[in-house]
């Protein structure tokens, strides 16, 4: 025990030391966490949509307010020699919407008439939102011009937990524990992988420390660490992102414990496998972050995964973490909802730590 | 003004007369054997971007099925069950359990158990008996809030199709419906995300990955020390940087056949517009990505340290570029900074060219931004370098 401590005081002085790694440890996550938090929102607002207005009445004129009344609509306006297509072509407007002639005429006598909306779906989910969108303009258009008889079914829609829709409050605990995959265990990793390219591990093996002893100190060394970037990460989350716990916040704090303890633990199998840090740098990056970026559910749910690599992200501690960070920042269920998921990250890191364990046990330089 | 004329049009002589010379050649012949020598190199350009691509294009699907939906039907009547059964049969819903209170339905949401819940009160088909408009509640949660659009839209759609079945029924005294709206998808008719994605992140690959191997080669002859050799060499600093890159644009030219490959095999993405265009963009990437790497080379000593650098460049490249999130859901403030990235440019002219079958006359305005970025890039980079070892 005395020799872990130990260990692990030296690796925090060399920390300390050194300003590069400093900064990447202190400053760097925030910046990135709050770059997440801005850019990865899916919900748009102002997408630019021309209208084309054939029938030039009272009750067109009224539909074409609708649309510019809505947040989600931008109405910019189309060239007078221009077909609403060629605007989507252009790239210049992502919906395009076509009141046919006769339009008041129509709907006045109760025939149908039937507005033709065009959607860029390239981007395919606001194209889904987009669609969404447009049947919800028609249909409070048509009632408030009681186009339409009182309707035998209506249904109110209530959001629970996040009724502004606002993203980034859906996006800011998902980039947080996105976050700490990557910043943590590239410190690990970075330290372990030094002492194999500059073989300074060559002294730990011929000093009284043995392999349990020497990881295990790193592991707390850079636990410490992350703990000290969780915490600033729990003020920009509360100045920036404006969340704070709902609820009950013992289960975040024990899934805390527990992810950065995971999240260390898999830079420390890295660092100890790759005795090179550039190569090391390259593995954190595309194992640890690629995965927790992807396969997490930070941006789309993890059940939309097709399922023949969905397994994969039952090995992803993000995972696990994104559910536990979004239940304490906004959902607030408590102990019943996540109370399997320190103990789950817990056992992760266990495997990520034997794995090193059995690597260094014999302490000899492999040729 | 006038000796400034003639000292450049020297420049150009001389520089004229060292190609003619022909240590240029040889430079870049050297540079192009040690590149093929190296197998991790060549590893690196093929098998991440691939992996890359083939994981963002499955793992990212928006596709919103299969939500829980958690029922609490208190009216309990074929009216009520007919609700039910819609949304049961719709395909977008599937309704694991029914509920005797909206309290135990809206704990079940919190659990995490249901994504949304259905709540049919008590005078439900007393209301549809008597003809008045019988409300049904709809719980969302809302903590993702693009499911929460999605779905809320979803059911909308439900309940104005049973609405339109039950309108049916009624004899023809009351009101029809007087609107009606068709929505046309175009260019990707399917929604399908992987389109999306792919045809922008390919942009993302090949500037990240021509940075990481522009400044890996360059690091790595500073590092030991070969650099210095090279420099003792009657080549100048110039021809030393233009036989570095010139090699690298060769190689990271395969990875655009590659990745776009991969994109039309696998993901069955179109090509619609002229496949020229695309390799022209897709260059000025390539070119943008050395002159990145080309930059963070000359202000590290160590491949480490380099890669440590794209930490502060390769988030905000990939991040404000409109590949993965459309940049209409970022933040005002944020989005004139979208602009100077070049993987913008190149995903507009991708999805242009591939999806769109669009042609120069749109998409001009966005290469001249790839152009700008790419001779801005390679010029300032190469100016550091000369500036370093000239």
């Amino acid at each position: 025990m005395k020799r872990i401590v130990a260990q692990s005081r030296k690796e925090l002085t060399q920390v300390r030391r050194d300003a590069l790694v400093l900064f990447l440890a202190l400053v760097l996550p925030q910046i990135l966490l709050t770059l997440f938090g801005t850019a990865l929102s899916l919900t748009v607002k102002d997408v630019p949509i021309v209208i084309q207005d054939l029938d030039q009445s009272a009750y067109s004129r009224a539909y074409a307010d609708a649309w510019r009344q809505t947040l989600t609509f931008r109405v910019v306006d189309l060239g007078l020699d221009e077909q609403p297509s060629e605007a989507l072509d252009r790239g210049v407007a992502r919906a395009a919407i076509v009141i046919p002639h006769h339009f008041e005429r129509d709907a006045l006598r109760g025939v149908p008439a039937d507005v033709q909306i065009l959607v860029d779906a390239t981007d395919a989910n606001t194209a889904n939102v987009m669609r969404g969108n447009a049947f919800g303009v028609s249909a409070t258009f048509a009632r408030s011009q009681r186009l339409v008889a009182p309707l035998p079914i209506d249904a109110e829609a209530r959001l629970w937990y996040n009724p502004g829709r606002d993203s980034m409050r859906f996006v800011g605990p998902g980039a947080f524990a996105v976050t700490f995959a990557l910043f943590p265990p590239l410190l690990a990793a970075l330290a372990l992988s030094r002492e194999g390219e500059q073989k300074t591990v060559i002294q730990v093996y011929t000093s009284s420390i043995s392999a349990r002893e020497y990881l295990l100190g790193k592991t707390l060394a850079f636990w410490l660490v992350a703990v000290l970037q969780w915490a600033i990460g729990v003020g920009v989350l509360y100045f920036f992102f404006g969340l704070w716990f709902v609820g009950d916040p013992t289960p975040f704090l024990a899934g805390t414990v527990s992810y950065l303890f995971c999240c260390v633990a898999f830079g420390v199998m890295v660092g100890s496998a790759i005795p090179n840090q550039a190569a090391a740098i390259q593995a954190v990056q595309i194992v640890g972050f690629l995965m927790s970026f992807l396969l997490s559910g930070l941006i789309f749910p993890v059940a939309n995964i097709p399922a023949s690599i969905r397994w994969i992200s039952y090995f992803v501690p993000a995972r696990y973490y994104i559910e536990l960070s979004r239940d304490a920042f906004i959902r607030g269920g408590g102990w019943p909802a996540v109370w399997h998921i320190p103990f789950v990250l817990a056992g992760i890191g266990l495997v990520f730590l034997l794995i090193a364990w059995k690597r260094m046990r014999r302490m000899q330089v492999s040729a | 003004m006038e000796a400034d004329a003639t000292n450049a049009g020297v420049g150009v002589r001389t520089l004229g007369g060292r190609l003619a010379e022909g240590r240029l050649v040889p430079l870049f012949l050297k540079e192009l054997t040690q590149l093929g020598r190296n197998r991790r190199l060549v590893v690196m350009l093929v098998v991440p971007p691939t992996i890359q691509l083939l994981l963002f294009g499955f793992a990212l699907n928006p596709e919103v099925t299969g939500l829980r939906l958690a029922v609490v039907d208190q009216s309990r009547t074929p009216e009520s069950r007919q609700v039910v059964s819609a949304f049961a049969s719709s395909g977008s819903f599937v309704i694991p359990a029914q509920f005797a209170s909206a309290e135990q339905a809206g704990a079940s949401i919190s659990n995490g158990d249901a994504d949304a819940a259905l709540v049919i009160p008590f005078d439900f088909a007393e209301r549809r008996v008597r003809g008045d408009t019988a409300t049904v509640q709809l719980l969302l949660d809302a903590t993702n809030a693009n499911t929460a659009a999605i779905a809320g839209g979803y059911a909308a759609r439900i309940v104005e199709s049973l609405n339109r079945s039950l309108l049916a029924e009624v004899p023809r005294a009351a009101r029809p419906i007087g609107l009606t709206t068709t929505v046309t998808l175009l260019y990707n008719p399917g929604l399908l995300n992987s389109w999306f994605i792919t045809t922008g992140l390919i942009g993302t690959l090949l500037v990240l990955v021509g940075s990481l191997v522009a400044s890996g080669s360059l690091v790595v002859e500073k590092e030991t020390g070969t650099i210095e050799q090279l420099l003792m060499t009657p080549a100048s600093a110039t021809e030393i940087i233009v036989a570095k890159m010139a090699p690298l644009l060769l190689l990271l030219t395969a990875d655009i056949v590659i990745a776009l490959s991969v994109a039309r095999i696998v993901f069955d993405v179109p090509v619609r517009g002229s496949l020229a265009l695309f390799g022209v963009a897709g260059i000025l990437c390539v070119l943008s990505g050395i002159g990145i790497g080309t930059f963070i080379a000359t202000f590290t000593k160590s491949q480490q340290q380099a890669q440590l650098m794209g930490f502060f460049v390769n988030p905000p490249i990939a991040l404000l570029s409109g590949v993965v999130t459309p940049i209409e859901a970022m933040p005002e403030w944020i989005r004139p900074f979208t602009l100077v990235n070049p993987v913008r440019h190149f995903a507009t002219i991708s999805r242009g060219v591939l999806l769109k079958g669009a042609g120069l006359d749109v998409l001009y305005p966005h290469l001249l931004a790839l152009v700008a970025a790419a001779v801005l890039l390679v010029g300032i980079s190469a100016w550091r370098f000369r500036k370093q070892f000239g």
